[in-house]
């Protein structure tokens, strides 16, 4: 299935931005974040779609798969 | 501090602290040791500072009767890693209630003055009355135990936060400082002014980078006492670190719980400024006055595209391996590194860069330099002044001030200086006051009189609880954003159990990236509590003393006149919802609503039950 990844801030320092990714079907976030090898302790937030997600969601083809640092402090 | 128990929680009497009261009238100085209250007292900073406020019946927080409590956190000057925080606490003279009286505020900020001043063996030091000409305190290691000594400043006087500093490290080449700006002196007309500390990096070169306790105008408050400046003189007490601590502070750095502070070259998420690129994804970025666009404009801030053109060097506070200050400087034609500038945190660029339209990060950080210098809270300051601009938008025809509109760094400038040199109360004065004269309150961003950090309200109905200051003493600001929290349920729950916790850090003296998800009721705190002080506190002691120094602090506000009305987000949120922000519309007025009876009802109870009605009639 085709997942539109998204990364921002620390997460697209050597990766990319925006990319059209394969994965196979029944995949969830924590593949992805794993084939991309991001750091775990930094992801603070997941989007599928723009709603709320985590790392055991789903992914369906077509998915926008947004992956965020954490946020916090002032 | 004397410490005669291993168990501060059940006899908390046994540990006393010392304490130096200084009649500035009649420049009468007596120490005490004091004997500690409750668990509360043993920890510090708001903890005990806000029992002693509570002592007072104060309607006016420019009156000889409003004390400036100056102290320290029990693990400040520790081993423990951050532990170097110094708290303001006074009767504020801008966050106050409808009904004209003041709020009961404290401020805090690292640098080494914190942990030098622990170390001359005061705990606590209160200013009453205020001195006729202007003084600065020297708090002195002596033989025979702290000495503090009032000394004339008049040559002080005018001088810069950073210059004071500069100028008494000439004179006590072995202290820290801690010292008001302009502003502060110019007390009558600035009611945000801010209080200076000098950090290590600041004193070797020469460079402007002190830390600040901004918020609440402890600043001005010293400004009032006509104290300039405080100088704390004292040996470094620096020990080996035990097993304990030494984990515990490993901990802090490898363990995750600062991860997202620390500099990228390291492995961390660069520090609060990466906050930019988060808030973004949800147009969720403060931009000309809390309304965001919907637009690109906010990225022109973020880090990567600033650091082309400036050089952005990883610093910290004195013997903190978290290294949370990005400093930035000009970039010399050959890249070398040129003009020191500006710290650059996400609140502090928001709200003197895209939150009033300037998007070029050199403007931004002279701005912020600015602000610093003449010794203002840059929130405070930053959100009157797109307050203003806001008005000015909605009324070309009749602008007010200088007219300054958004983007436009030149007036910015001058609104700034003119603030800091106490000419334009309007400003110094803060958005609630000059909103309510010029009869135009919807879009004033504060709540309860102190202006809201750089977290949309739309995003944080926890600011209406907050009980000094938006996001450092309520840590609802990510539930939205971060947790995609969005029903009734959680909000209660996070405001009445979870996130009050935050304040906890604002009592024993460490800095709130020590571990700002879990709080202070932690095992690490736990071991060095256990290993500095061989005390055996439970997580459940020390969740205990924080919630009700919490709860004294929300009580001491309805005290103060605070009506219920007042614990609310800025009208606009409501009048004329942000259509770009891509985040759940919770803050409606049935959201809002329910959440209030809700969460009053936790609270209400809670207060009578600690501390009977009565303590909140005035
Ligand atoms: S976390 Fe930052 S402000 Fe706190 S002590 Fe460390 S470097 Fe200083």
């Amino acid at each position: 299935m085709q997942i539109q990844v998204r990364l921002i801030g620390l997460f697209k320092t050597g990766r990319f931005r925006e990319e059209t990714r394969s994965y196979p079907a029944g995949s969830l976030v924590a593949d992805v974040v794993s084939d991309l090898d991001l750091p775990r302790e930094h992801l603070g937030i997941v989007l599928i779609n723009d709603l709320h997600a985590d790392l055991e969601s789903p992914l369906n083809d077509g998915d926008r798969l947004t992956l965020l640092p954490l946020l916090d402090g002032g | 501090m004397i410490i005669q128990t291993t168990d501060p929680a059940a006899n908390p009497q046994a540990i006393s602290y010392h304490r130096c009261t200084v009649d500035l009238r009649s420049g009468k100085i007596v120490y005490a040791d004091v004997p500690c209250r409750n668990l509360d007292d043993v920890l510090g900073g708001f903890g005990r500072s806000f029992q002693d406020l509570a002592e007072r019946r104060i309607a006016n927080a420019y009156c000889d009767e409003n004390p400036l409590i100056v102290n320290t956190g029990l693990l400040t000057g520790s081993t423990a890693m951050t532990g170097l925080r110094t708290y303001f606490s006074a009767y504020s003279p801008i966050k106050g209630s409808k009904k004209g009286l003041p709020a009961a505020m404290w401020s805090t900020g690292s640098g080494k003055f914190g942990a030098k001043f622990k170390w001359t063996g005061l705990d606590e030091l209160i200013f009453e009355n205020r001195s006729e000409r202007p003084v600065y305190a020297l708090i002195e290691e002596t033989a025979d135990g702290p000495r503090v000594e009032l000394k004339p400043a008049a040559h002080l006087r005018g001088l810069s936060t950073h210059d004071k500093i500069m100028a008494l490290y000439k004179e006590y080449p072995d202290a820290h400082f801690a010292a008001i700006g302009p502003a502060g002196e110019n007390w009558q007309n600035n009611y945000m002014g801010a209080v200076a500390l000098s950090t290590e990096n600041q004193l070797k070169s020469g460079e402007d980078k002190c830390r600040f306790a901004g918020r609440g105008g402890m600043g001005s408050m010293m400004g009032f006492k006509n104290v300039l400046a405080l100088v704390a003189r004292s040996s470094d007490k620096t020990k080996p670190l035990s097993a304990a601590v030494k984990a515990a502070n490993i901990n802090v750095i490898k363990g995750g719980g600062s991860a997202r502070i620390q500099p990228l070259s390291r492995g961390g998420g660069g520090g609060t400024w990466a906050a930019y690129d988060v808030m973004q994804v949800f147009n969720a970025v403060p931009v000309n006055n809390f309304r965001p666009q919907g637009n690109a404009l906010p990225e022109k801030l973020f880090r990567e595209n600033v650091e082309p053109d400036y050089d952005i060097k990883s610093e910290a506070c004195y013997r903190c391996g978290i290294t949370c200050h990005n400093n930035i400087s000009e970039k010399n034609p050959d890249g070398s590194r040129g003009e020191f500038l500006a710290k650059f945190d996400y609140e502090p660029l928001n709200l003197l860069g895209t939150n009033i339209g300037i998007h070029d990060a050199g403007q931004a950080a002279r701005l912020i330099q600015l602000g610093d210098n003449y010794g203002m809270d840059s929130i405070s300051l930053g959100v009157t002044i797109s307050y203003v601009m806001a008005y000015n938008e909605r009324h070309p025809e009749a602008p007010i001030l200088n007219g300054a509109s958004f983007g436009d760094y030149e007036k910015a400038r001058e609104l700034i200086i003119q603030a800091g040199e106490g000419r334009l109360p309007e400003i110094g004065r803060g958005s609630m006051r000059l909103s309510e004269s010029l009869r135009e309150t919807s879009y004033a961003y504060h709540v309860k009189g102190l202006e809201i950090p750089a977290y949309q309200p739309e995003t944080n109905p926890g600011y209406a609880w907050a009980i000094a200051g938006g996001h450092m003493s309520m840590g609802t600001y990510g539930m939205l954003t971060r947790e995609g929290k969005s029903d009734v349920d959680s909000w209660v729950k996070g405001i009445t159990e979870e996130k009050l916790h935050i304040v906890g850090f604002d009592m024993i003296g460490l800095c709130k990236f020590f571990d700002i998800s879990k709080g202070i009721s932690t095992d690490m705190i736990v071991d060095c509590l256990k290993s500095e002080f061989g005390f055996e506190v439970t997580i459940d002691d020390l969740r205990r003393a924080v919630r009700r120094a919490f709860m004294r602090g929300l009580a001491l506000e309805l005290r103060q006149g605070y009506s219920r009305d007042e614990y609310d987000l800025p009208a606009e949120v409501y009048e004329n919802p942000n259509p770009h922000i891509k985040l759940p519309r919770i803050t409606t007025p049935e959201f809002m609503a329910e959440l209030k009876k809700r969460v009053w009802a936790v609270f209400d109870k809670e207060i009578d039950a600690v501390f009977g009605s009565d303590f909140i009639r005035f």
